[in-house]
Parts: structure tokens; C-alpha cells; sequence
């Protein structure tokens, strides 16, 4: 398997810039997750690297090899489209031996990988099929199939479950794992649903508007995210962020106090030494690191609870009007207009500058 | 009571315009089965004459002849105006730029110019060519249908763009994407259009009546209206050379039926 090298790859239509410079290395057999809003460029960047789309600047390089002008079947990738994308026309067999047969390949040889594929993937009993005969998440199988039949380097996948029923979409992902652990192959991933990104990535990409926000494994990029963008996007519910002002810089330390929150002081460990005492800042607070005692105490009044069963979701706020998001697994009994103390360890809180960026 | 009056309404008007539509059908192939006069008193109810006008058609024109030219010529037209305008309508919609869209536009604003304005230039071309009485004359203004390339173009908006991105990766270059992707995906467009233009090319009047000068490569449409400008015309032989003349076309359309509605439906997606 082979591992892919980008380098300073822009992509631009006419004036618009839509890809600016991305820069990123992906080692052989690693998941790789492109995740982002829509619009960010992940698609676009999973199309300039199969070669559907022309680069406009910078290097491709997959296997070693630079890729910038090669035709996408002599790129050594296979890519899974959103819509399935299989010929209407042909049955499940001929849609998975079809890119053997343009490649020469011999008869008995499709044979043997189609059914090969068709094992790994259950598919047997629907070979003779038509396409508009399966339902969608038989059309995916058989879609991946025909990317496996290949023996790529490197698979690509395009959104390949946003198709798909929420049932479906879980019980497709971990066949997704399955299918990497089992053919130990390079997969690059793009899709808008953070779940998919943290469960099957090795790596994360996060991109927005055309850039790399940040790169990483999944937990680090939670924990550690390196500005308000990433700690928005990735984490469900969607972090807490809360204005405050910057109250004491000391030496390797930065205190901080909430305004909406009676003045709670956090204390941050931080090398930075652009902020001064009065500076505006942000403090990022997830949900799920609230709990029922010890750390900052916030006095709050229940304003909606979402009881989802093994936990609850809970919106909160106070005087200020300042709404706060808690994920708990001990609040069955919270009820609208209830008072009540949510508390958080302070080594959890992340610090942000004015421009979004983190303070460490 | 609202609704069922309604849906009477509804019968009623979907009853008269069947009727407009068939009874002229209907008629001819009555008319074919009785003699002039009785045609021309508006008889209505089948005759004893249709062997005895199959035999005085069959008398005054050439039918094997006539059906030969007129096949050749609706044949070898529909396939070339296939070929032509389904691989305009790909390459119009496919790679659009601000430059393909112009020419585009510049196509369909000659939509707007009447072909009696152009049948003289045409002629003097054909002239020029020495392709005055040949079937070729008769064929080549046809193929580049603008009507048919709009048509194409529009049906290539519903061919899914990852069939040929999919195809890509498989290694298919255009024109096997083309071949082997499009072609098959968009059967129903070319089934509608096969009837579209096999129909305007077998019924194709003005024009095949002024390159086509000769007996032996004249159509039967040129045929049955030479029969209706005799001094007095049979209108028992008219109505069977018309009956004769309208089969093939009824063949086509019943056996692509199917797909003419779904190419219809699909074009208006």
C-alpha cells in the first residue's frame, strides 16, 4: 500500500481560490478522514487527488510517484462516489468487472476477484442483479466492491454514507472499519458527519474554506484543538464558548474571569505572552466535561432538557441570558425552569485569543 | 358530487380530442376500403374496393421503389442526425465553457430562420455538389438537426455526472465513456428521438420535391401527392397509398413506445 504526499496543492476556478495551499503527508495503511463544513474543499481535494480534477499549483504524489498529470486509472486509487455511482446497465458482475476488463485483464482472472470481492463483501446471491433491483446499502457494498476488485493503492471515499438510512449508516461504518483492518489498505474519507470522522479515522483532517484547519487523531484534535473553528466543529453537542477578560498574567500562567458567570476565575497554563491584563478572550468549555461536583461552579436554571436515555442534554443558563449546552448522564430528573449547579474541572476549560486561536 | 362532475368533465374532453385524434385515421383506412365517389359523400363503414385500389396504386406508381428511397433515406438520416446530435448534446453539455453556451445560443437562434429561406442557398450548394436527384442531397441538410442537438443536450442534464467521473477511474477514456456509458444510460433519449426524426425524415415533403426530380428516386410522400394532383384524383387509391405510408412510422413509434415516453419524461426533468 502506498502512502500519498501533498505539497502546497492550490485549485482555483478562474479568480476564486477554492483549494489555497494544502500541505499534508499520509502514511501507508492509515484511515485518513477529510472532515468540514460544507463548501471547505474536502470533496474538491478528494477529486484533485483521484486526478477528476486539474491542480492548479503544488504537488501530488502518491506512491512515490508525482501524479499531477496522470489519468486518474494510472493513479493506483479506487474511488467510492456518494450516489454509488454503478452502471444502470450492467448487472452487480459486470459493474465490479468492468475496470478489469478496459485494463486487459483476463477472463478467468475478473472471475476470480469479482467472486473474491463478492465473498468479502456478501454479495454472492446478488451477483445476476441489476443495480436498481438493490437497496442502498447493497449498492454501496457493491460500489466498494468494485473498488476492491482493483487491488488499489489508495481507496477514496466520497461522502459514501450520507445516502444512507441512520441505521444503515452506523451498521455501514463498521463494516468500513472491518474492510480496513481486513485488506490493511490507505483509504482517504471525506465526509460532513463528525461521528464518521471520529470513529473510522486514524488521522483527521479538518478543513475550512479550502485550508487545512488542523490534522491529527481524533482524540488529540478534541482535546487539543488548536482554534475556536476545530473546537466547533468536532464534538457533539457543540462546545460551550464564553467571553471573559483576562483578569492576571503571571509568568507561564494566564487567569482569566467569566463576566456572564458572577466573575469565575480559571487559571491557564500558557506560554503565550501577547495578551494583557483587560484583553478579551474566549473560553471553550465541552459539554461532556461538566459534572455533578468539584472544579468552577456555575448556578444555572434548566431552559430546555433532552433526555436521550443513557444521557441528557441539558440548556441552561442565568441572569445574563447566556445559554450553556451540559451533556450528563445524571440529569433524568432535571426539569425546565429548575435551579441547579453544573461544575467543571478548570484543567478542561480551553483559552482562545480575540482572532480564534489557542492559547497554550 | 363536485368530484364526479368533475371527472365527467374530464372523460368528456379527453373523449373529443381521441376522437379528433383518431377518426382521421380512422377514415383512412375506410377510405382505403371504398371507391371515390362514395369517399367523397362521406361514406364512414368499410367498402369491397380496397383489393381494386391496392391494384390501381400498385398500377400508376413504383410502391417497391417508392418504399425503398423512402426507407433508405429515413434510415441513413435518423442514424447520422443520431450520431451527430447526440455527440453535440454530450459536448454542449459535458464541457460547457461561456464559449460552448454562445455557440449554443447562436444554434437556436437559427432555429427561428424558416427553411423557405433557406432552400434556395441549399439548392445552389446541392447544385455545386452535383447532388441534384441523388438521396444524399435529401439526407445531408437533415442531419445536423438543431432541435435534436437541444433535445440531447437537454436529456445529457439528467445523465448522472459520477457515471463518468466512475468511468474515469475505471480507466474508460471519452469516447469509450461515451460508447459504453452514455449511450446505454440514455437509451430512452435516442428511442424518442429515433421517432422524433425518423418521422419528420419519412414525411419529409418540400424539400426531397425539389432535389429529387426523377421517378426512380422519388418518396412515397412525394408519390402520394402526385397522386392527389391528378385532373380528378382517386381518393379510394390516395387513401391506401396513405394508409401504406403511415405504417412504417406506427411501426416505429408502437415498438418504442415505452422508451418514448420515459425519453420524453426524462428530457423534461
Amino acid at each position: 500500500m502506498s502512502g500519498l504526499k501533498l505539497r502546497a496543492v492550490h485549485k482555483s476556478y478562474g479568480s476564486v481560490e477554492v483549494i489555497r495551499g494544502v500541505n499534508l503527508d499520509i502514511e501507508p495503511k492509515e484511515f485518513v478522514v477529510f472532515v468540514g463544513p460544507s463548501g471547505c474543499g474536502k470533496s474538491t481535494l478528494l477529486r484533485m487527488i483521484a486526478g477528476l480534477e486539474d491542480i492548479s499549483a503544488g504537488e501530488i504524489n502518491i506512491g512515490g510517484k508525482r501524479m499531477n498529470e496522470a489519468e486518474p486509472s494510472k493513479r493506483g486509487i479506487a474511488m467510492v462516489f456518494q450516489s454509488y455511482a454503478l452502471y444502470p446497465h450492467m448487472s452487480v458482475r459486470d459493474n465490479m468487472g468492468f475496470s478489469l476488463r478496459f485494463a486487459g485483464v483476463a477472463k478467468a482472472e475478473i472471475t476470480r476477484r469479482v467472486d473474491e470481492a463478492a465473498k468479502t463483501l456478501g454479495l454472492e446471491a446478488l451477483m445476476h442483479r441489476w443495480p436498481k433491483e438493490l437497496s442502498g446499502g447493497q449498492r454501496q457494498r457493491v460500489a466498494i466492491g468494485r473498488a476492491i476488485v482493483r487491488k488499489p493503492d489508495v481507496f477514496l471515499f466520497d461522502e459514501p454514507l450520507s445516502n444512507l438510512d441512520a441505521e444503515l449508516r452506523v451498521h455501514m461504518r463498521i463494516e468500513l472499519a472491518r474492510l480496513h483492518k481486513s485488506l490493511a489498505a490507505t483509504v482517504i474519507y471525506v465526509t460532513h458527519d463528525q461521528v464518521e470522522a471520529m470513529t473510522l479515522a486514524d488521522k483527521i483532517v479538518v478543513m475550512r474554506g479550502g485550508e487545512i484547519a488542523q490534522v491529527g487523531p481524533p482524540l488529540k484534535v478534541f482535546d487539543d484543538p488548536d482554534n475556536m473553528f476545530v473546537a466547533g466543529f468536532i464534538g457533539s453537542p457543540k462546545i460551550n464558548f464564553v467571553k471573559a477578560t483576562v483578569t492576571q498574567v503571571g509568568k507561564g500562567t494566564i487567569s482569566v474571569g467569566l463576566a456572564s458567570y458572577n466573575n469565575i476565575k480559571i487559571d491557564f497554563a500558557s506560554k503565550s505572552n501577547t495578551l494583557k491584563v483587560g484583553d478579551e478572550v474566549t473560553v471553550g468549555l465541552r459539554p461532556q466535561h461538566f459534572s455533578p461536583k468539584g472544579g468552577l461552579t456555575f448556578k444555572l436554571t434548566v431552559e430546555l432538557a433532552e433526555h436521550l436515555g443513557s444521557e441528557t442534554f441539558v440548556y441552561a443558563g442565568n441572569a445574563t441570558g447566556e445559554l450553556l449546552t451540559i451533556a450528563t448522564t445524571t440529569g433524568r430528573d432535571l426539569k425546565i425552569g429548575q435551579k441547579f449547579e453544573a461544575h467543571f474541572a478548570p484543567e478542561k476549560a480551553l483559552l482562545f485569543d480575540a482572532n480564534g486561536n489557542r492559547l497554550r | 358530487m363536485n368530484r364526479q362532475l368533475h371527472r365527467i368533465m374530464v372523460y368528456a374532453l379527453l373523449s373529443i380530442a381521441a376522437f379528433v385524434s383518431v377518426f382521421p385515421f380512422l377514415w383512412l383506412i375506410l377510405g382505403a376500403t371504398n371507391i371515390s365517389p362514395d369517399i367523397l359523400s362521406g361514406k364512414t363503414t368499410p367498402g369491397h374496393a380496397l383489393f381494386d385500389n391496392i391494384v390501381k396504386l400498385t398500377q400508376q406508381v413504383d410502391l417497391l421503389q417508392l418504399f425503398y428511397n423512402s426507407t433508405k433515406i429515413a434510415v441513413i438520416a435518423t442514424a447520422l442526425t443520431l450520431v451527430v446530435a447526440s455527440l453535440s448534446g454530450y459536448a454542449f453539455e459535458i464541457f460547457r465553457s461561456k464559449l460552448s453556451d454562445r455557440i449554443f445560443a447562436g444554434l437556436l437562434a437559427m432555429l427561428s430562420i424558416p427553411f423557405a429561406a433557406l432552400m434556395i442557398p441549399l439548392f445552389v450548394i446541392m447544385a455545386k455538389l452535383h447532388l441534384i436527384n441523388t438521396h444524399t442531397a435529401v439526407i445531408i441538410p437533415t442531419i445536423a438537426s438543431i432541435f435534436i442537438i437541444f433535445y440531447f443536450r437537454q436529456a445529457t442534464k439528467s445523465f448522472p455526472t459520477e457515471l463518468r467521473d466512475a468511468a474515469r477511474v475505471d480507466g474508460l477514456k471519452e469516447w469509450q465513456i461515451f460508447l459504453y456509458i452514455y449511450v446505454p444510460v440514455m437509451r430512452s433519449t435516442y428511442a424518442a428521438a429515433t421517432i422524433i426524426i425518423f418521422m419528420a425524415n419519412w414525411n419529409n415533403y418540400l424539400w426531397p420535391l425539389i432535389v429529387l426530380q426523377t421517378n426512380d428516386t422519388k418518396t412515397i410522400t412525394l408519390a402520394v401527392a402526385s397522386l392527389l394532383s391528378a385532373y380528378v384524383p382517386d381518393y379510394g387509391v390516395v387513401m391506401v397509398a396513405t394508409t401504406l405510408a403511415t405504417l412504417p412510422t406506427l411501426f416505429i413509434f408502437f415498438v418504442l413506445q415505452k422508451q418514448f415516453v420515459q425519453g420524453l419524461l426524462g428530457s423534461l426533468k
